[in-house]
C-alpha cells in the first residue's frame, strides 16, 4: 500500500534532485577495493612499526639503563604497547555486521556502540602510557643527573607533557565523546521502548 | 580473493543493473547525508563500493530493493557517525519539531522557485537524527511503509507514525501556490 496515494508535488520535486549523479564502473569499483585493501595492510604495516620501535626503544633501555625504576619503567613500557598493539589489531580485524542482512535501525545501533567502545579503549589505552614512561624518566635522572646535569629539567618536562596528555587531555577527551554516543545509544533505546518492537 | 568468473560476471552485471535503475535514488540518499561536496563524492563511491561487494552475498532473503536500501543507508549511517567523530562543535541530531524549527517560519511554494524548495527539504533532512532521515527518504521515494519497515527495522506502525508526523511537518514547510504540497 503506497504511502500517499494522491499526487506529491514534493515526492516529483525530490526525484528532480540526483540526476548529477556519479557513475561507477565495476572494474573501477574492483580497482578501488584494492586500493582499499593496500591502505589497510600499509597502515597496519605503519601501525606495527611505530609500536615495535617504541618496545624496542624501551627493551634497549631495560639492558643499557642500570637503574631498577627504568627497568620496571621498561617493562611496564614494553607490555603496555604490546597489548595496545594486539587490541588494535584484534580490533582492526573484527567484522561488522552485514550490511544487506542488518536493519538500518540495528546496523545504527551497532555503530553507535562500536564508537563508544573504541572512544573507551583509547580512554584505557592512553592511560597505560604514563607510568611506564615517568618511572623511566626518574629512573634517568636518578643515573644520569650528576654526570649530566641538564637531564633533570629535560625529563622533568617530558614527564610533565606526558602527564599531562596521557592522564588528563587524552582520557577526558575520550570519556567526554564516550558519553556523546552512551547518550545517544540510550535516546534510541528509550525510543525502541517507547515505539514498539524492532524486527531484523 | 576466491571469486569464480561467472560469481564476477553475475556480479558486476547486478551492479550494472542497479546503478542504472538506482543510480539517481543513491545520488539523492547522499546528498541528504552529506552536504560537503567532496565528502559526498566520498560518500557515493562508498555506497556504491559496499553495494558492488554486497552482491556478491546477495541471498534473496529479502527483495532487492530492500537489500539496495539496507546497504545504502547503513554505509549513510556509518559516515554521519563517522563524520561528527572527533569534531568538537559536530552538529547534535535533531527531531523533527527541532529541525523544522530551525529551518525558517516561512512556507515556500514549490512552484515558485524549485531549487530553493529543494535546498530547504535537503536542509532539513540534514540535520536529522539518521532514522528519521531514512524513514523521510524512503517516504519521498515512494516507497511504500511495509517495505520502509523491512528497511529500517521499525514497525510497520511506528514507520506509519513517522510518516504522518513527517507529512504534517512538510505541509507546513511547504506548498504549491494555494494548495499544500501533499
Amino acid at each position: 500500500m503506497p504511502c500517499d496515494d494522491s499526487p506529491d508535488d514534493l515526492k516529483t520535486l525530490w526525484q528532480e534532485a540526483g540526476k548529477d549523479r556519479p557513475v561507477f564502473s565495476p572494474d573501477q569499483l574492483r580497482k578501488d577495493t584494492e586500493r582499499l585493501q593496500a591502505r589497510r595492510r600499509r597502515g597496519n604495516s605503519i601501525l606495527l612499526v611505530c609500536l615495535s620501535i617504541f618496545v624496542a626503544t624501551f627493551a634497549l633501555g631495560f639492558f643499557l639503563v642500570h637503574n631498577t625504576l627504568s627497568r620496571i619503567g621498561s617493562i611496564l613500557a614494553v607490555l603496555a604497547f604490546g597489548h595496545w598493539l594486539v587490541n588494535i589489531l584484534v580490533e582492526r580485524a573484527r567484522t561488522t555486521p552485514d550490511l544487506g542482512e542488518t536493519s538500518a535501525l540495528l546496523f545504527y545501533r551497532a555503530e553507535l556502540v562500536r564508537t563508544r567502545d573504541a572512544h573507551r579503549q583509547l580512554l584505557w589505552r592512553w592511560l597505560l602510557v604514563p607510568p611506564p614512561n615517568v618511572l623511566f624518566d626518574l629512573g634517568l635522572i636518578q643515573t644520569y643527573a650528576k654526570r649530566f646535569p641538564f637531564i633533570a629539567p629535560i625529563e622533568w618536562f617530558v614527564s610533565a607533557v606526558v602527564l599531562a596528555v596521557f592522564l588528563v587531555w587524552a582520557p577526558v577527551k575520550h570519556l567526554r565523546a564516550a558519553r556523546t554516543y552512551q547518550g545517544r545509544i540510550d535516546a534510541l533505546d528509550a525510543a525502541i521502548k517507547s515505539n514498539g518492537e524492532v524486527t531484523n | 580473493m576466491g571469486i569464480k568468473v561467472d560469481q564476477l560476471e553475475s556480479q558486476d552485471e547486478l551492479y550494472r543493473k542497479v546503478a542504472e535503475e538506482y543510480g539517481a535514488a543513491l545520488a539523492r540518499l547522499a546528498y541528504a547525508y552529506e552536504a560537503d561536496p567532496d565528502l559526498r563524492r566520498d560518500l557515493s563511491q562508498e555506497i556504491h563500493l559496499a553495494l558492488w561487494r554486497s552482491f556478491g552475498k546477495f541471498n534473496g532473503r529479502c527483495s532487492l530493493r530492500t537489500w539496495i536500501y539496507r546497504v545504502a543507508h547503513n554505509v549513510a549511517a556509518s559516515h554521519v557517525i563517522r563524520q561528527s567523530k572527533g569534531k568538537r562543535n559536530a552538529p547534535a541530531f535533531l527531531t523533527l519539531e527541532e529541525a523544522e524549527a530551525q529551518a525558517g517560519q516561512d512556507n515556500i511554494e514549490i512552484s515558485a522557485d524549485r531549487g530553493q524548495a529543494l535546498a530547504r527539504l535537503f536542509s532539513l533532512i540534514q540535520r536529522l537524527d539518521p532514522l528519521d532521515r531514512q524513514v523521510i527518504l524512503a517516504y519521498l521515494e515512494d516507497l511504500d511503509a511495509e517495505s520502509i519497515a523491512e528497511i529500517t527495522g521499525l514497525s510497520a506502525a511506528n514507520v506509519w507514525s513517522k510518516i504522518h508526523r513527517i507529512k504534517a511537518m512538510l505541509v507546513r514547510q511547504f506548498h504549491r501556490g494555494g494548495r499544500n504540497a501533499l
